[in-house]
C-alpha cells in the first residue's frame, strides 16, 4: 500500500470561537485526484489555507511527503512542491499574463538580487526557456493570444484560466485547485478536468475542491465530503453517491 | 554669473533630490511599500557624513559609501519590527521614526552639536577655486551618483527580481503562495533604499556645508512623495521628472519673494499649493506623468515570435 | 528618590485628559474610514488658533474660546472629510493616497494658520490661576482639562449605548456589510463622527496651546502620544482609548522623572510614546480593544 502523500491529521481551526475545521483526518493519495465537497461554509478553503501555509492550525499535524509541514510558512510550504490556485483568482492585476505566469516558476536565477544584476546572460537564457513553457501552458488554457495584456483586463473566466495555468507553472508534486470550473462554462469546465487527468498521467497529484458532482464523479479517485467543519462521508466516487447522508448536507434535513 | 550659479544651486538639488525619490519609488512604486519616513534615512546618511568628514581624516567617498551603509543599517533595523505590519502601521511607524531620529540629532549635542548643527569640510579641497568651479564640481559629482543609482534601479527593476517587486506590490498573499519569501524581498528593498536615500543624504550635506535639525523636517518626506507621485511611480525616468518640476517649483517661489510683492507669503503659498496640488494630482492622475513600463527580457521575443508563427 | 508623587500623579491625569480628548476623535474616525487622517494634527492647531482668535483677538470670555475651537475644528473636519477624502475615495484612492493626500492637506493647513498668525511660538497670553491642593500645584486650566475629559467621557459612554448615531457607529465598525444591510446611512455617520472627532481635537488643541505656546506645529508636536494611544487603546475603540490615555499619561509623567533621574534630557518624553507605539504594534497590533467586549 502506496503511502500517501499529503496526510492531514486531526486538524482543527477556530476563529473567534467558531470552528471553521473541527478535527479533519485525510489522505491524497499520490499520483491520484482526490475531491474536497461541501456545502459554502463547510470550512474546505480554511482546510486548503491550512495546508498551503496561510493559516497555522490550532491542533493537528499536516504531513507531506511523510515530513511535517503545518508549521511553515507559504513560500517553505511551495519549495516542497505544494502550490496552491485560489477560489478567488488572486492575480498581479497590472502584470502582463506571461509575468504572472513567470512570477509562477521555481528556480529561476534572476530572482536573487545579485543575480538579477550580475549574472544577467544567465537568467535571460532561463527566461528563454521559462516563456516557451508558459506560452505552451497559456496554448492548452487557450490563453496564449493574451500574452502581453495586463491580467487586469482578462475577464473572469479567463482569470480563472490564468489562476490555474500560474499554479501548473510552478511545477508542483501536489496541485490544491479551489474550485477550477466555477466561473467558466460547462465545456470548458469538463476540458479544464480532462487537462487535470493528462496531467496527473504525467505525475502530478490533484486535491481539488468542487462543486460540480458530474465533473467529480467522472474525474475523482476519491471524495472526502465536508460539513460544518468535519468529514461525514469517504470513498470512491460511486460510494458516497450511494451514501444517503452526502444528500442530506447538501440539500438539508 | 549670479543667474549661472543659481542655476547650477537648483541643479544640484534636483539631482539630490531624484535620487532620493529613485529609492522611494524602489520601495513604494515597485514593492508598494508606504515608507513616510524617508526623511529619518536622508537625515542619517547627512549626519553620518557631516560627523566622518568633521571628525575624521577619510576621504569624501568613503564617508559616502558610510553613509550609505549606516542608513541601511537603520532601514534593516526598521525592517524587523515594521515589514509584518499592514500598511497604515508602516506608514505610522516610519513616520515616527523620522520623528524620533530628528529629535536624537537635536538633542544630542556629543553627536552633532545639536541645534547649533554641524558644518561639513568640502570634498573639494583645490585651492584657488571660485564659486562657480565648486558648484560645477558639485554637479558633477551628483549627477554621476545619479546615474549609478538610476543604471542600478533600471536593471534591477527591469529583472525578474523587480518583476517579483511588483507581484509583491499586487497581491503578496499570491506572491507568497508562489513561492516569493516577501519579507526578504521587502527586507532587501528596504535596505537598498535607505542606503540610496543615505547617499542622497551624504551628497546635500556635502554640498550645503552645514547641516542641523531644522532642514530634516517632515517636509523631505512629503517634497519625495510628490515627486514620485507626480513623476510617476514605478517608472525611474519619472523620478527625474518629477525631480526637476518640483524643484523648479520651489525655487520659483523664493524667485518671486524677490521680485513680486503677494499678499501672501510666497513660501507658505507654496506648500498650500503643494498640498492642495497632491490631492488633485491623486484624484486625477494618481499614476503620475510618465507610466510603469513593463518588463521587456528574452521572455517577451518569445511571446512575439510565437505570435508570429500562429498567425502563419 | 525624592519626588512629589502626589504631583506626577496629578501631572498624568492632565496628561492622560489631554490624549483622552485628542485621541477620541481620531480613534473613530480611523477606525469608521479606515486609514489614519495625518492632518488630524491640523484639527487640534486650528482649534487652539481660532480659540486664541476669539478670546484674546475678540475679547470674549473663554469659554466661547473652547465653544467656538469645538466649533470651527468640527467645520474644518466635517468639509474636508466631504471634500477630499471622500471625494477622493469615490475616485478609488488607495489607502496609501488617502494617507499622502492627509499629509498635503496637513502642509496646506499648517501653512495657512502660518500665514495668518506667523511661524513664531507665541504664548496665550492669560495666566491662569495657581494654587496648591495639599502638596500639589494646580492651575485652573488642568483642573478644566481634567473636567471636560471626564465630561467627554461619560457623553461619549452615553452617545455610544443610548443614542441611534453612536450605535451605528458601533456597528459600522464591528460589522460594515450588516450596517449597510440594516439600512444605516453610512456616509451620514461618517460625516457626523468626522465633525465631532475634529471638533474634540480642536478642543484638546486648545489645551494644549493654552498650557505650552502656540505654534503652526502645535499639532504636531503632539500627534505621535495621541497616534500611540489610538493604536494602544485599539483602532475604533472608544473604551480601549480610556485605559490607553491612562497608560500613556502616566508613563510618560513616570518616565520623565525616570529620564530625568539617569540624566538624559526630558525632551526625549516623545520617546516614551514612540516605545509604546512600537511594543504595541509588534506585541499585539489590536491594541487593547479585545480585552473590552464592546467597542
Amino acid at each position: 500500500m502506496e503511502e500517501s502523500l499529503l496526510r492531514i491529521k486531526e486538524v482543527a481551526k477556530h476563529f473567534g470561537g467558531l470552528w471553521a475545521v473541527n478535527r479533519i483526518s485525510l489522505d491524497v493519495a499520490r499520483g491520484s485526484i482526490t475531491a474536497l465537497v461541501g456545502p459554502n461554509g463547510s470550512g474546505k478553503t480554511t482546510l486548503f489555507n491550512i495546508v498551503c501555509g496561510l493559516h497555522k492550525p490550532d491542533e493537528g499535524c499536516v504531513y507531506f511527503n511523510g515530513e511535517r509541514i503545518d508549521h511553515l510558512s507559504p513560500h517553505r510550504v511551495y519549495a516542497k512542491g505544494i502550490v496552491h490556485a485560489f477560489q478567488i483568482p488572486r492575480l498581479f492585476s497590472r502584470l502582463t499574463v506571461l509575468d504572472n505566469m513567470l512570477v509562477a516558476a521555481r528556480g529561476h536565477k534572476g530572482d536573487s538580487l545579485l543575480n538579477s544584476l550580475v549574472f544577467k546572460q544567465g537568467w535571460q537564457e532561463q527566461e528563454w526557456k521559462l516563456a516557451t513553457k508558459a506560452l505552451e501552458l497559456l496554448n492548452l488554457l487557450e490563453l496564449d493570444h493574451l500574452g502581453l495584456s495586463p491580467a487586469g483586463e482578462l475577464s473572469g473566466g479567463q482569470r480563472k484560466l490564468l489562476e490555474i495555468g500560474r499554479a501548473l507553472m510552478a511545477a508542483p508534486v501536489l496541485l490544491l485547485l479551489d474550485e477550477p470550473a466555477a466561473g467558466v462554462n460547462p465545456n470548458l469546465g469538463r476540458k479544464i478536468f480532462e487537462k487535470i487527468e493528462l496531467f496527473r498521467r504525467s505525475g502530478l497529484s490533484f486535491f481539488v475542491i468542487e462543486h460540480r458532482l458530474e465533473l467529480l464523479f467522472d474525474f475523482a479517485d476519491r471524495v472526502y465530503v465536508m460539513d460544518k467543519g468535519k468529514i461525514v462521508v469517504q470513498g470512491k466516487p460511486e460510494e458516497v453517491a450511494k451514501d444517503s447522508t452526502f444528500y442530506k448536507v447538501y440539500l438539508g434535513d | 554669473m549670479g543667474l549661472l550659479i543659481n542655476f547650477l544651486d537648483i541643479i544640484v538639488f534636483i539631482g539630490i533630490f531624484a535620487i532620493v525619490a529613485l529609492s522611494l519609488n524602489l520601495e513604494y512604486g515597485f514593492t508598494g511599500l508606504g515608507n513616510f519616513g524617508k526623511v529619518a534615512f536622508f537625515l542619517v546618511g547627512a549626519y553620518t557624513y557631516a560627523v566622518l568628514m568633521e571628525r575624521t581624516e577619510i576621504p569624501f567617498y568613503v564617508a559616502l559609501v558610510m553613509a550609505m551603509l549606516t542608513s541601511a543599517g537603520i532601514g534593516l533595523l526598521v525592517s524587523l519590527p515594521a515589514l509584518r505590519l499592514r500598511e497604515d502601521y508602516l506608514a505610522i511607524v516610519t513616520l515616527a521614526i523620522g520623528e524620533i531620529l530628528r529629535l536624537i540629532v537635536k538633542t544630542e549635542d556629543w553627536l552633532a552639536h545639536g541645534v547649533w548643527g554641524i558644518t561639513v569640510p568640502s570634498a573639494i579641497h583645490w585651492s584657488g577655486i571660485s564659486v562657480l568651479e565648486t558648484r560645477l564640481v558639485n554637479v558633477g559629482l551628483v549627477y554621476f551618483c545619479l546615474i549609478v543609482c538610476f543604471t542600478f534601479m533600471e536593471l534591477l527593476t527591469k529583472s525578474p527580481y523587480g518583476r517579483i517587486l511588483r507581484a509583491i506590490r499586487e497581491d503578496e498573499v499570491a506572491a507568497e503562495a508562489l513561492g516569493k519569501d516577501r519579507v526578504k524581498y521587502k527586507a532587501q528593498v528596504l535596505m537598498l533604499g535607505s542606503a540610496l536615500a543615505g547617499l542622497g543624504g551624504g551628497l546635500y550635506a556635502q554640498y550645503m556645508r552645514f547641516i542641523e535639525p531644522y532642514m530634516f523636517m517632515p517636509m523631505v518626506t512629503f517634497t519625495v512623495w510628490i515627486i514620485v507621485i507626480v513623476g510617476g511611480s514605478a517608472n525611474n525616468w519619472g523620478m527625474l521628472l518629477g525631480a526637476t518640476l518640483v524643484k523648479l517649483f520651489e525655487r520659483g517661489a523664493l524667485v518671486i519673494k524677490d521680485y513680486f510683492h503677494l499678499p501672501i507669503d510666497p513660501i507658505n503659498l507654496q506648500y498650500i499649493l503643494f498640498g492642495v496640488f497632491v490631492i488633485f494630482l491623486l484624484a486625477y492622475r494618481p499614476q503620475g506623468l510618465l507610466k510603469e513600463r513593463q518588463i521587456k527580457t528574452k521572455a517577451v521575443e518569445v511571446v512575439q515570435r510565437w505570435r508570429n508563427r500562429c498567425s502563419e | 528618590m525624592e519626588g512629589n508623587w502626589a504631583q506626577v500623579l496629578f501631572n498624568s491625569a492632565v496628561t492622560s485628559s489631554l490624549y483622552l480628548i485628542a485621541a477620541i476623535g481620531l480613534t473613530l474616525t480611523y477606525g469608521l474610514s479606515g486609514f489614519p487622517n495625518f492632518a488630524y494634527a491640523e484639527f487640534m492647531t486650528f482649534g487652539a488658533y481660532i480659540g486664541y482668535f476669539v478670546s484674546r483677538q475678540l475679547g470674549l470670555d473663554i469659554i466661547f474660546a473652547f465653544i467656538g475651537a469645538f466649533l470651527a475644528s468640527g467645520a474644518l473636519g466635517a468639509l474636508t472629510y466631504q471634500g477630499v477624502f471622500r471625494f477622493l475615495a469615490n475616485r478609488g484612492a488607495t489607502k496609501i493616497h488617502l494617507m499622502v493626500a492627509s499629509i498635503g492637506l496637513g502642509f496646506a493647513i499648517r501653512h495657512i494658520i502660518g500665514d495668518r498668525w506667523g511661524w513664531p511660538p507665541f504664548t496665550f497670553g492669560i495666566s491662569w490661576s495657581a494654587f496648591d491642593i495639599g502638596a500639589i500645584r494646580v492651575t485652573d486650566l488642568w483642573l478644566g482639562l481634567i473636567f471636560t475629559a471626564l465630561a467627554t467621557a461619560a457623553i461619549m459612554h452615553l452617545v455610544l449605548t443610548r443614542t441611534k448615531t453612536g450605535k451605528a457607529i458601533r456597528g459600522i465598525s464591528t460589522n460594515p456589510e450588516l450596517a449597510l444591510a440594516s439600512g444605516i446611512n453610512i456616509e451620514r455617520v461618517n460625516l457626523v463622527t468626522w465633525g465631532f472627532g475634529a471638533g474634540l481635537a480642536g478642543i484638546a488643541g486648545l489645551f494644549w496651546g493654552a498650557m505650552a505656546a502656540l505654534s503652526p506645529l502645535l499639532g504636531w508636536t503632539t500627534i505621535l502620544p495621541v497616534f500611540a494611544v489610538t493604536i494602544l487603546g485599539g483602532i475604533g475603540s472608544f473604551y480601549g482609548i480610556l485605559a490607553a490615555a491612562f497608560i500613556l499619561g502616566l508613563a510618560e509623567n513616570l518616565g520623565t522623572v525616570a529620564l530625568t533621574q539617569f540624566g538624559f534630557s526630558t525632551e526625549y518624553r516623545m520617546a516614551i510614546a514612540f516605545i509604546i507605539l512600537i511594543a504595541t504594534l509588534v506585541a499585539r497590533p489590536q491594541g487593547l480593544a479585545r480585552a473590552f467586549r464592546r467597542l
